[in-house]
């Protein structure tokens, strides 16, 4: 087991005819992803790297048997990539695009609540269950497979976390990309139930940063529902405020609304661990002795 | 990106939200060249992204041309928290009955836009939230079914309004909606919302905040703004495609790296030990060797920076691309500071060769140990 993708995955590539399509097409199947076709409108019947191209979604899911898409689209086409996709039946959909128009990314939320679909991203690496399946672009030389489930707003935070936990001898049951926007498709509340029903995963590492209140509110939940020991950090202590440190998300308002000081106060509240550096959280993960 | 009040109050008009038209101007000649548009009693508003001008002299009135014009010419050029004025509003003096507040804005949490209003108008929404909490009302639209009648119902029960004013406030509240939804906005605000002595409803001031990643979908708001204040470094970064971001300006270190979740990080680590970033850039991913080039030159431009530390953890971004970017700095640009530089991941090996000759390079390998040999560097430049 894992969570979001795993060796039963079959996925389609939207935008697989693109730069980024194609080269990220390249690197899944050599790391064993069963990617089972690539949906560009107009280049229906191509081939890329031996997958079948189809002109929409439903096509590909008619002939495949689909059933998670990633989506390697510019953001001004990533919510009606969305949209596609699960208007073809899709209930696991990966999106990458940096700059996705917010108000774009408020429809494509509630849009998949109503589906009953789980998107992750954008401004996200995407998800890869290390050993079985990947679908994103994260440099996964650095993942190995074992028992502790991460979810993470930074690619970058991520990778280091990540790097040192390999190093340690500690490996990663899923790793899930939220994204680093406003409004992720799902939220850190969203993947802790997954998380949690999970028999591989016996701890979550959960990296968050400034801005909003995600942290805040999986903090409630981890309260109340999450039994599995959580570590987390948050980046971010000490940008200035006022400023969207790159991630659009990750802001702090000048009322201090998503200030890390608030985050970490709810999640100790709840009962996490707080780690204060990516070393810290391999000492923690140590400690629990999994 | 936020608006100016009188691009902001553009919008408001254009989108039938009754507001105060005037005459915008960035000089004292345009100023005579349009003083038959000027209605008085006159206001002369300065035009700046930044709150509490008001109080720091930025708004003044008149009730001749003379008058507006020792007004206009006390605020053009007045450095407002390190906003200089460029660009004036003059509107006529309206007579105001009540004042309210309103807002609609992104809610991040029910990831809904959601109206906002107090029947206390004018005074800053933060401050009232503190004071008077039980004077504000929200309420949360569903996205994509529009903003219904019974939101200026509420309000309007909230604030003691007749049947015609709400449905004044009805129209202001939809069409506001309209302008939320087809500009990408994450704020539109008016404050004062007012009533005139003749009981019609009309925006005196108007704070819109558009989604930078929608911008390039909005031409006319794509057009960069006279008068705007945008740093020099900020600016030429964003020619090369960095993210610059000046952070503490009390600081003396910089970060460049990769991916701004990584730069987050490396700032806290830096705290922790007592330094202070002044800047930051984020190279974002895939960045080219002549491109880190000028990255580095443009973070070290500042003088005031002594010490860079280069946080790489390359995926896409390759460690050989970022190390010979660090060597082009230094022999092309004749750059001296010591720089920490750190790599991990693609083509760390082959950087590492490339850095070796480098005298003021310090290798670090790691996040930790490279904020060591900061501190060490820090220490040492103190005795």
């Amino acid at each position: 087991m894992s969570i979001l993708v795993d060796e039963n995955t079959r996925l389609i590539i939207q935008g697989i005819t693109g730069r980024e399509g194609t080269f990220h097409c390249e690197q899944m199947l050599q790391y064993g992803t069963n990617v089972v076709a690539g949906v560009t409108p107009g280049k229906g019947g191509q081939e890329v790297l031996g997958v079948p191209v189809f002109n929409t979604v439903r096509e590909a899911v008619e002939a495949t048997g689909a059933n998670a898409s990633v989506i390697f689209v510019p953001a001004m086409h990533t919510a009606a990539g969305v949209y596609e996709a699960l208007d073809a039946g899709i209930k696991t959909i990966m999106t990458i695009a940096e700059h996705v128009p917010v108000h774009d990314m408020m429809g494509v939320y509630h849009a998949a609540r109503m589906k009953g679909a789980r998107v992750i991203g954008p401004n996200s690496f995407g998800v890869i269950s290390p050993g079985k399946s990947k679908a994103g672009f994260m440099a996964h030389r650095i993942f190995k497979p074992g028992h502790v489930g991460l979810m993470s707003r930074s690619a970058t935070n991520c990778y280091e976390t990540v790097f040192m936990m390999s190093n340690a001898g500690i490996g990663q049951s899923t790793c899930v990309g939220v994204g680093g926007d406003m409004i992720p498709g799902s939220t850190f509340t969203d993947i802790l139930p997954l998380f949690e029903a999970d028999p591989e995963t016996k701890a979550i590492v959960m990296i968050g940063e400034i801005g909003g209140n995600e942290e805040e509110l999986a903090a409630e939940y981890i309260k109340n529902h999450v039994t599995k020991p959580v570590i987390a950090l948050i980046a971010g202590k000490n940008a200035p405020k006022g400023k969207s440190m790159g991630h659009a998300g990750a802001i702090v308002s000048a009322d201090g609304t998503g200030s890390a000081e608030n985050k970490e106060k709810a999640l100790r509240a709840a009962g996490v661990h707080i780690a204060e550096t990516t070393t810290h959280i391999v000492d923690i993960l140590k400690s629990l002795n999994l | 990106m936020d608006l100016m009040e009188y691009r902001a109050q553009g919008l408001f008009a254009k989108f039938g939200v009754p507001c105060n038209a005037g005459v915008v101007v960035d000089s004292l000649e345009e100023l005579e060249a349009k003083q038959d548009e000027l209605r008085y009693p006159l206001v002369i508003k300065a035009q700046v992204k930044i709150g509490g001008r008001g109080k720091a002299g930025g708004i003044k009135f008149a009730d001749n041309f003379e008058e507006a014009k020792a007004a206009a010419e006390a605020i053009l050029g007045m450095n407002i928290k390190g906003h200089i004025v460029k660009k004036l509003m003059l509107v006529e003096k309206k007579e105001i009955a009540r004042e309210f507040y309103l807002s609609v804005m992104l809610d991040r949490g029910t990831k809904c836009p959601v109206f906002i209003f107090s029947p206390e108008g004018g005074m800053d929404i933060e401050t009232l939230a503190k004071e008077q909490p039980e004077k504000i009302f929200k309420t949360v639209v569903t996205p994509g079914f529009g903003a219904k009648d019974y939101i200026a119902n509420y309000f309007a029960a909230k604030a003691g309004l007749d049947k015609a004013q709400t449905k004044e406030l009805a129209v202001v509240i939809k069409n506001l909606y309209k302008l939320f939804c087809d500009y990408h906005c994450l704020l539109c605000e008016i404050n004062p919302l007012v009533l005139d002595p003749n009981g019609h409803i009309m925006a005196l001031d108007g704070k819109v905040s558009i989604d930078d990643s929608a911008v390039v979908k909005l031409p006319d708001i794509a057009a960069p703004e006279a008068g705007e204040n945008i740093e020099p470094l900020v600016k030429e970064a964003a020619d090369f495609n960095f993210l610059y971001i000046p952070c503490d300006p009390e600081g003396d270190v910089a970060v460049v790296s990769n991916g701004s979740g990584m730069i987050m990080s490396c700032i806290d680590h830096i705290a922790k030990h007592g330094y202070k970033v002044r800047a930051s850039l984020d190279l974002g991913g895939g960045a080219t060797a002549d491109r880190i080039k000028e990255a580095v030159r443009i973070i070290l431009a500042d003088p005031k920076i002594d010490t860079l530390f280069i946080n790489i953890f390359g995926g896409i971004t390759r460690c050989s691309e970022v190390a010979l970017g660090i060597k082009g700095a230094i022999e092309e640009y004749g750059i001296t500071s010591p720089i920490i530089v750190r790599f991990e991941g693609t083509n760390k090996e082959i950087a590492l060769e490339t850095i070796k000759p480098l005298t003021t390079v310090i290798y670090a390998d790691g996040l930790i140990s490279g904020v060591e040999e900061l501190c060490k560097l820090k220490e040492g430049g103190n005795h």
